[in-house]
């Protein structure tokens, strides 16, 4: 039995501890948000917040995690009332499949957090580790640049390069 | 209808969207339908299904060797590991499992080589024996420790390793009118090209490329009774169903495949794997639901992948630039069983007027897993090839790349001299071209410069056939105006549950948000393969048709003697407002017309079969088939999208780092039913695009015939900071022939040609042409520094 803090609530779960937080949240927790893209830490599909820091959920053993908050994108919001950043994505169309979205959510959520407006530059630093293949990429950066407090748009220097 | 709004950008610079309309019909702006659903969580995928309470996990055991057999397989350590319930190889799978007809041989199947069946080993990385265990890591390990001896061959890799097969395409066709396979050939074009003052005779090479979309290959299998269930990202539901009915010797009826939301497809998902049929044997024998979630590396040899081509091709014009001769050879690989070909010789012979024109394509057998549709699969390769040769063209004519485009334009293809539906390439030039700012650009290659950034403009054209499938729907209104929309029509990250809920929201006069939509699932009415880039197309309009027949079931119930709107003419009825009119405004509500029909609800089903499309179409499309018309198949007529792709790359002097900082394009896809959705498609392919010039390669190691950088550290795609300005513009088009609502289609409009005009740009940049993908830092190394 291992004793997990998720989304706010505390919940036992019959797994040994090197099982992966991300197997864990999807199938014995029901918490599909999180989603399964490599297993390697390559893709991001599967990033949580773990104590406000971004992690690969498919890397983790959940016998780390013992009194550590986890967040999901489920804790962010639900379809009736999506939070602020999910409601970013919604208005900014970030989603096409919407596979790598639940992952971007959350990266993007963890700097949000820490530097509520960031530059685009350090969005884009921020959310290298994450993957979309669909190319939803500019509406991903436009939405999260949606959910800072940030008010006008900076140019990146990478962009004018 | 048409779209009437003009460009957008999405750069870093952009504002952000204006706040969309919360309700609309087809045309309008609305955010995604879906869009909630994926950013909480709460959008069900493929691998988000796990069959029941109780499942075992399966993992594949895959062939270490290319070529050979199978000589013994101990798996006496595998099965003493706790946990371990089942085993299948060859051995006790045989027969059990048929292989089934290739998609290109009318039938299902990604390939037909039946992994299972015998002890015949075709390929790296196929599947030998499948582990199903009481977990994953039991699964796992068990398949680490089964030992696999065989008996090896050396393998051929690819174009010129020893023991390959060199096929004529055309030999292979076994039925004349079969698609895309008779060769398009005018005039005399070996002759003219002789003869042509100014000349192009080029060879260009395109890579391996493999999907990878974000969601991994899995499926889950559940049996209830002879009855089989099957959650499993598809693009094509009842071609699955189908395939595997008679892979497993069921009825169709037996099986149902569901696939609510799919995580990425590209194409990947279009036929049916050879996978699936083995969990569903797995999972009856055993008894319990079974869960496959192939790894990431697995996913490049158990599915399909787009194949490394090559091309010649030669061009002849006279001195104003007018093309006098054209061809195109193409060879492309593929497996040593399979005739697996993309052919794109039926779209790049049509792109310019030309009076000599000569085509070949030739498939090369080898020993690999056989490849498949993936984002415009014919004209990503072919047009790279043709779009590279007209900008060389271009130099050698000393023309503008876009003035030779338009000295070339024609409103009759080729080939037949049949008339284009529409065709609004030149416009897109147009558009793309001031947005981007190309009458500023400096023809002399190596001549802009920024500091230490050589920078190089290119373009290229695009074009996709215009395609559409028979295609069937359900639609139900409620007296309170609530709608439902059956159809298993696939939603891949397209929009499809957005626009189909926008086109009966449109016709029958209801707000959005009362419209819910079933799409993904073999227990609702057939609709094509989500491929083709047809499914708007095919699936708004009938569910259009669906919506009319509501209407007039309405306006005969609201026009009789009695009814609320007595006398007016039921041809003249509209839905509106939640409220049924007449001509002269008189009003109903839905509730008493819905009365008045004497039913709790009205319903109707619809069947549409479009033009060019067989009589039998639709008893096909319950067959799994989808048949789609269109593009150059047409007897009568020719209908293709167009558009112009626009790039300036930078490449540094000093470190050869190569980046594409400004991607510019303008399409005409006829209507466009939704704005956001279909920006998003095109976007993403100019990305695709861009990926596909610069990143993409899967590598193999030709000794073992084996890819070696077969995951997603390995595999380059583009991540957020590789890309920084896109500018995606439509440039308004109508055309009512292609289908009564006038769609074109998009989702693979946006990647073709991109390839070519970033090839083209970094031609500018440096004075090198590069005529072999992905352009990287090594391909650029010894290129003169401009002074
Ligand atoms: S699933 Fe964890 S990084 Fe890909
Ligand atoms: S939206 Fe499909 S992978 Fe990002």
């Amino acid at each position: 039995m291992v004793e997990l803090k998720v989304n706010g609530a505390v919940r036992q779960v019959d797994a040994a501890p090197e099982t992966p937080l991300l197997y864990v949240l999807r199938e014995d927790l029901q918490l599909n948000g999180a989603k399964f893209g490599c297993g390697l830490g390559q893709c991001g599909a599967c990033t949580v917040a773990i104590d406000g820091a971004p992690a690969f959920s498919c890397l983790l053993p959940v016998g780390l995690l013992a009194g550590r908050e986890i967040t999901t994108v489920e804790g962010l919001g639900s379809p009736d009332k999506p939070g602020p950043l999910q409601q970013a994505f919604i208005d900014e169309q970030a989603a096409q499949c919407g596979y790598c979205i639940a992952g971007m959510v959350m990266r993007a959520h963890t700097l949000l957090a820490r530097n509520p407006s960031p530059t685009d530059d350090e969005i884009l630093e921020h959310m290298s580790p994450n993957l979309c293949r669909c190319g939803a990429h500019m509406r991903i950066v436009a939405a999260i640049r949606r959910a800072s407090s940030r008010k006008e748009a900076s140019r990146s220097q990478r962009g004018a390069l | 209808m048409a779209n009437a709004q003009g460009p957008e950008t999405t750069g870093t610079v952009a504002p952000p969207l204006p706040t969309p309309r919360k309700t609309g019909g087809i045309g309008a702006a609305t955010p995604r339908v879906d869009g909630r659903a994926k950013v909480t969580g709460a959008a069900r995928y493929g691998s988000d299904f796990f069959g029941g309470p109780d499942p075992a996990y399966a993992f594949l055991a895959t062939s270490a060797i290319a070529r050979g057999r199978i000589t013994e397989i101990d798996d006496s350590d595998a099965r003493a590991l706790p946990g371990v319930i089942d085993i299948l190889t060859h051995r006790n799978v045989g027969d059990r499992v048929k292989p089934g007809k290739t998609f290109s041989d009318k039938g299902y199947m990604g390939t037909s080589i039946a992994p299972l069946a015998s002890d015949r080993v075709w390929h790296d990385g196929q599947i030998v024996a499948v582990v199903v265990a009481d977990s994953y890591e039991a699964a796992r390990d068990a398949a680490r420790r089964l030992r696999v001896s065989y008996a090896d061959e050396t393998p051929s890799a690819s174009f010129d390793s020893p023991g390959t097969e060199t096929v004529s395409a055309e030999s292979k066709s076994k039925e004349g009118e079969k698609a895309g396979q008779e060769k398009p050939k005018v005039g005399d074009a070996p002759r003219a090209f002789e003869a042509a003052p100014v000349k192009i005779d080029q060879h260009y090479e395109t890579p391996t490329q493999h999907h990878n979309p974000i969601e991994l290959f899995t499926t889950t299998c559940a049996w209830d009774g002879d009855q089989l269930t099957v959650w499993e990202s598809s693009q094509n539901v009842y071609g699955y169903q189908n395939g595997l009915a008679e892979q497993l010797g069921l009825e169709p009826s037996q099986i149902r495949v569901v696939s609510p939301f799919i995580g990425g497809a590209f194409g990947s998902r279009g036929s049916l794997t050879q996978r699936t049929a083995l969990i569903a044997l797995a999972s009856k024998r055993i008894g319990r639901p079974v869960v496959l979630e192939a790894t990431r590396q697995q996913g490049f040899t158990i599915a399909t992948y787009r194949a490394e081509t090559r091309h010649r091709i030669r061009l002849g014009a006279d001195q104003s630039g007018k093309l006098t001769a054209l061809i195109h050879e193409g060879w492309e690989v593929t497996s040593r069983k399979d005739e697996y070909k993309v052919a794109g010789t039926d779209a790049s012979t049509r792109l310019y007027a030309c009076p000599n024109i000569d085509s070949d394509v030739s498939i090369v057998h080898a020993d690999r897993n056989t490849p498949g549709f993936m984002r415009s699969p014919p004209e990503v390769p072919y047009l790279f090839a043709l779009e590279s040769a007209m900008d060389e063209l271009a130099y050698a004519a000393k023309i503008d790349p876009v003035e030779l485009r338009r000295i070339n334009d024609t409103d009759r293809e080729p080939i037949k001299g049949l008339p284009y539906t529409s065709r609004s390439l030149m416009k897109c030039f147009d558009t793309a071209g001031q947005a981007f700012g190309w009458s500023r650009r400096s023809a002399q290659p190596g001549s802009m410069r920024d500091g230490d950034w050589m920078i190089g403009w290119g373009c290229a054209s695009t074009m996709y056939p215009t395609q559409v499938g028979p295609a069937a729907a359900r639609v139900t209104l409620r007296p309170d105006g609530a709608v439902r929309v059956q159809t298993a029509a696939h939603d891949i990250g397209t929009g499809a549950y957005t626009v189909i809920a926008q086109t009966a929201a449109d016709r029958l006069g209801v707000p959005l948000d009362k419209v819910h939509v079933e799409l993904g699932d073999t227990a609702l009415p057939p609709a094509p393969v989500a491929g083709g880039s047809n499914t708007t197309a095919s699936v708004c309009n009938v569910v259009a048709k669906a919506c009319d027949e509501i209407r007039r079931k309405l306006a005969a119930a609201v026009t009789v003697s009695g009814g609320p709107l007595d006398g007016a003419d039921p041809g003249r009825i509209t839905l509106i407002n939640a409220s049924v009119m007449d001509d002269q405004g008189r009003m109903a509500s839905l509730k008493d017309a819905v009365a008045k029909t004497g039913h709790g609800a009205v319903e109707a089903y619809a069947e549409n079969i479009p033009h060019g499309a067989p009589p039998t179409a639709m008893q096909n499309l319950y067959k799994g088939q989808s048949a789609l018309a269109g593009g150059a198949k047409l007897k009568d007529r020719i209908q293709f999208a167009f558009g112009a792709q626009f790039v300036e790359v930078r490449i540094n002097a000093r470190t050869r780092e190569i980046r594409a900082p400004r991607i510019v394009g303008a399409y005409a896809g006829g209507t466009i039913v939704n704005p956001l959705t279909a920006k998003s498609q095109l976007m993403g392919g100019q990305i695709w695009g861009v990926s596909s010039a610069l990143h993409e390669a899967t590598e193999i190691d030709r000794r073992f015939a084996r890819y070696y950088n077969d995951d997603l550290a390995e595999y380059l795609i583009p991540v957020n900071a590789d890309i920084t300005e896109v500018q995606t513009i439509f440039v308004p088009e109508e055309d009512h022939q292609v289908n009564e609502l006038g769609i074109k289609g998009l989702g693979e409009l946006g990647n073709v040609g991109l390839n070519a005009a970033v090839a083209n740009a970094v031609f500018h940049a440096t004075g090198v042409r590069i005529r072999k993908l992905p352009i990287r830092i090594e391909s650029v190394l010894d290129a003169p520094v401009p002074t």
